[in-house]
């Protein structure tokens, strides 16, 4: 009983990192960069959702699609202010432009983090749960009724992100844009466009991670780097770029964290995702559905 | 067109400024102020290590702070469980960082880019948890006590780190001239094109890091024997960043631009904490606004001043070609 | 006379797919074979074959009796195989004449030695004006005139040409077909890989064809454009 409430829990929090490690990759695939702010846009999320509520006194629901909206909307400033120049011809090719991305976005993080400390100070704020009950039992098993809905929520937005990107029209559009941006343009598509989408898309769901979990983490200026570390492993583990290896990549994170939590040592728990990390890239640095390109 | 990036104009405007430095304690007699200035020295060791790794030979590693770390605990547990002092510790903690800089090298060879830099970022962070979290070794975030050196007087350990520095500048001067040099600047390049030419990228790639990580093992182990404490903040991601965040602005890839932008950082960043604003701020916003505007930082800026001269020329993109 | 390079049988697929299936070819000293076949018949992966960017799966890749197989680039080239790839690569932010250095440091020359050979070379290729320009300022074609004087700092046995003639002006071609008949009648051997059909039959007295991973033709260039394989494989099927 106990293994099975271990592998559920462990699911539950990897329906969210299974969520942030789509945003992450989503980003990759359209634009060909890791983005070193992704864990600020769940930073946005937390604190826009949380003081929403404890300080607007906004209701829950507006304040988490407020939430959203807020962190597609930094994802659209930041493709169009920031990202550009990765597609214009304005870098060169190969090494210059990783360097390039790397140092903006990486700047863009510390950036925000500084700005929300300078700002908001760095005391964390707690928002209320979604749901009043604190615990439910739930098949022999005790869980929080927040985490379940929040769980739920987020996995519905996956499903939603996935059949959006494999059958409308749009996401064949993206798919265009990711393979052969340059291709894409010539059949019409207005990449620009569809890169700006596709960042606020990455955007919004990363902020309502960070809204959902708000409760649970709180709200302070350095929340986004756990999430940013779990999605790097994931989407490392999964291969960059690939929707499925994502989502798979996060349910097992997040159930192998658990098992590693109880059963390994709970002290050194931080250590597993980069241990996990470090293993994947220099064993097996495409992930497990990724491809190896020709470099020659 | 002249270019001035690790030309001989830059290097002496290097040992310039190192010049002017060594001037300061004679007209700056503020302890508090001479204490920056070494921090500042500090991280000028660290920017240039970094810059050869990441400026030079092109591999963006995210470990910087953590070799500095390494450094800093080799001579500090030498001495806390040895009582070994920092004439051994200091060179031991060179010592150390290079292995593990060797290490690290070794198994990152196929990797660029993010890759790198995220593989980079975990290792980083894996030492720096490890070191925080084994308290019977290394007392954890309580930080390790450490001796002074000279009497902790500042004005002689700021020319100590000062000799170090002009040390590492004059080390940077002579592998640049030498085919190492080249070998590293055609790896930043083209690595495929770099090899097809004969350059045995594993062995260039491996010196890199274990030259870097070195730099920042030493620069560690001095900075803990003026601070005397040893701490594993000093191997925070945030340090890294700080260090990043000097090299982008004073000018990658550059001899000077580190030096300046890291003596120019750490002034600032006093200056900026005594009215209230974190210094992070303004740096990263100043990184974001190089990186998207300015490519070549403060030296890109003081180069054209320089008539006829670019500081690195911007390879010719496909779009402007084509116009 | 003992083969410069001798393929026997090698082999290297991807996936499913058999990009070179038991090629065996061999190139005498001094020798100019052109290297022919349509798109996907695996020429570019048998030149990464042989200058160590794959290792073969089976089979060898000899260099004067010494196993060069699946040993890294740079040390192939100092054996004595160097090679032009297909995208043009330079080190755009070093200046034509380090560029040119590079080569020749990795080959044992002296800094001395090896900027009066860079110096020298371009000159020849016409780029004296250019010596101290970083390479990536320069245009398309003379980015791969760099990359071709590159190729001769280190006097190697064999100089792989990928593509050398694709997409660039009429003069800089020109240059280039002059400097290859030159070092040909100085006794260096080449293998040019090309679509370049009438280049191929100006410069090369030997040729081979390539058609699905296998060599389907190899001989006296004349023969080999007139053989009906050839021409159905490589030419679509319209006989001249």
């Amino acid at each position: 009983m106990l293994i099975v409430e271990i592998v559920f829990t462990g699911l539950l929090m990897g329906s969210f990192y299974a969520l942030m490690a789509l945003g992450l990759t989503l980003v990759f695939g359209i634009l060909k960069i890791v983005n070193f702010a992704h864990g600020e846009f769940f930073m946005i999320g937390a604190y826009a959702y949380t003081l929403l509520v404890v300080w607007a006194g906004l209701p829950q629901v507006p304040a988490m699609l407020s939430a959203v909206a807020l962190g597609a909307l930094a994802g659209v400033l930041m493709e169009r202010l920031l990202m550009r120049p990765l597609y214009t011809g304005v870098i060169g090719p190969g090494a210059l432009r990783d360097e390039y991305a790397i140092i903006v976005t990486f700047g863009l993080s510390l950036f925000l983090i500084n700005l929300s400390h300078q700002v908001l100070g760095p005391y964390p704020v707690k928002g209320p749960d979604l749901v009043a009950v604190s615990r439910m039992e739930l098949f022999g098993m005790f869980v929080s009724p927040h985490r379940l809905l929040a769980s739920g929520l987020a996995v519905l937005t996956l499903a939603l992100i996935v059949w959006l990107i494999r059958t409308t029209v749009w996401g064949k559009r993206v798919q265009a844009v990711a393979q052969n941006r340059f291709g894409a343009a010539i059949a019409g598509i207005d990449h620009a466009r569809v890169s700006a989408l596709v960042l606020a898309l990455s955007g919004g769901i990363v902020a309502l991670s960070g809204a959902l979990l708000s409760p649970l983490f709180h709200a302070y200026p350095d929340v986004g780097a756990f999430p940013a570390v779990k999605s790097f492993v994931v989407v490392v583990l999964g291969g960059m770029g690939s929707i499925p290896g994502s989502i798979l990549g996060g349910l097992l994170l997040g159930v192998l964290e658990n098992f590693g939590a109880i059963y390994i040592s709970y002290e050194y728990r931080d250590t597993f995702g980069f241990i996990i990390l470090m293993l994947v890239l220099l064993l097996r640095p495409q992930g497990l559905f990724g491809e190896r390109a020709r470099e020659v | 067109m002249r270019r001035i990036a690790l030309s001989p104009a830059d290097h002496r405007l290097a040992f310039a400024v190192l010049g002017v430095v060594a001037l300061i304690p004679l007209g700056v007699r503020s302890e508090y102020w001479l204490g920056v200035l070494i921090t500042g020295l500090y991280f000028a060791m660290l920017a240039q290590s970094w810059n050869l790794l990441a400026g030079i030979a092109g591999l963006f590693s995210m470990a910087p702070a953590a070799f500095a770390m390494v450094g800093a605990y080799t001579t500090g547990l030498l001495h806390h469980h040895l009582q070994i002092g920092p004439g051994v510790g200091v060179p031991a903690g060179a010592v150390v960082a290079a292995a593990v800089g060797f290490g690290l090298g070794r198994i990152t060879l196929r990797l660029r880019g993010a890759y790198l830099a995220l593989t980079t970022l975990a290792f980083s962070e894996i030492l720096r948890l490890v070191i925080a979290n084994s308290i019977e070794w290394t007392r954890g975030d309580l930080g390790l006590s450490v001796p002074g050196i000279l009497g902790g007087a500042k004005v002689p350990i700021l020319y100590l780190f000062l000799g170090v520095l002009a040390a590492y500048q004059a080390l940077l001067l002579l592998l640049l001239r030498s085919r190492v040099g080249l070998f590293l600047l055609a790896i930043r390049d083209d690595e495929v094109g770099a090899v097809a030419r004969g350059v045995d990228l594993v062995r260039y790639k491996t010196l890199a890091f274990t030259l870097s990580a070195a730099g920042c093992g030493v620069a560690g182990a001095l900075f803990v024997h003026f601070l005397q404490l040893a701490s594993p903040e000093l191997g925070l991601i945030l340090q890294t960043g700080l260090v990043i965040s000097m090299v982008v602005i004073g000018g990658m890839g550059t001899a000077t631009g580190p030096l300046v932008g890291a003596l120019l950082v750490e002034v600032a960043a006093e200056a900026l904490r005594e009215v209230g604003v974190r210094h992070l701020l303004v740096f990263s916003a100043l990184v974001i606004l190089v990186g998207r505007f300015f490519r070549e930082g403060l030296m890109g800026l003081l180069a054209r001043l320089a008539p006829g001269a670019r500081l690195v020329a911007r390879p010719a993109s496909d779009a402007e070609r084509l116009a | 006379m003992s083969a410069l390079l001798a393929l026997s049988e090698v082999r290297k697929s991807f996936g499913g797919i058999m990009a070179v299936a038991d090629v065996s070819l061999a190139i005498a000293p001094g020798e100019l074979v052109g290297l022919i076949g349509p798109n996907g018949s695996g020429k570019t992966t048998l030149l990464n074959l042989i200058t160590g960017f794959y290792p073969p799966e089976h089979g060898r890749v000899r260099l004067l009796d010494h196993d060069i197989g699946g040993r890294r680039p740079n040390e192939i080239f100092r054996a004595g195989v160097v090679r032009m790839f297909q995208q043009v690569r330079v080190f755009r932010r070093l200046t034509a004449l380090e560029n040119l250095e590079v080569a020749g440091r990795t080959a044992g020359l002296t800094a001395a030695a090896a900027r009066q050979q860079a110096l020298r070379l371009l000159e020849r290729l016409g780029l004296a004006a250019h010596v101290h320009d970083d390479v990536g300022t320069l245009s398309g074609g003379q980015q791969k005139l760099v990359e071709f004087g590159g190729c001769f700092m280190s006097g190697p046995r064999l100089v792989v040409l990928d593509e050398p003639f694709a997409a660039i002006h009429p003069t800089v071609k020109q240059v280039m077909v002059d400097v290859i008949g030159e070092r040909h009648a100085a006794g260096q051997a080449f293998l040019v890989v090309s679509h370049d059909i009438p280049a191929i039959m100006r410069l090369c007295p030997r040729t081979v064809c390539m058609n699905a991973g296998a060599v389907i033709a190899d001989g006296p260039t004349e023969q080999v454009m007139a053989d009906r394989a050839v021409v159905e494989a490589y030419l679509g099927g319209h006989a001249r």
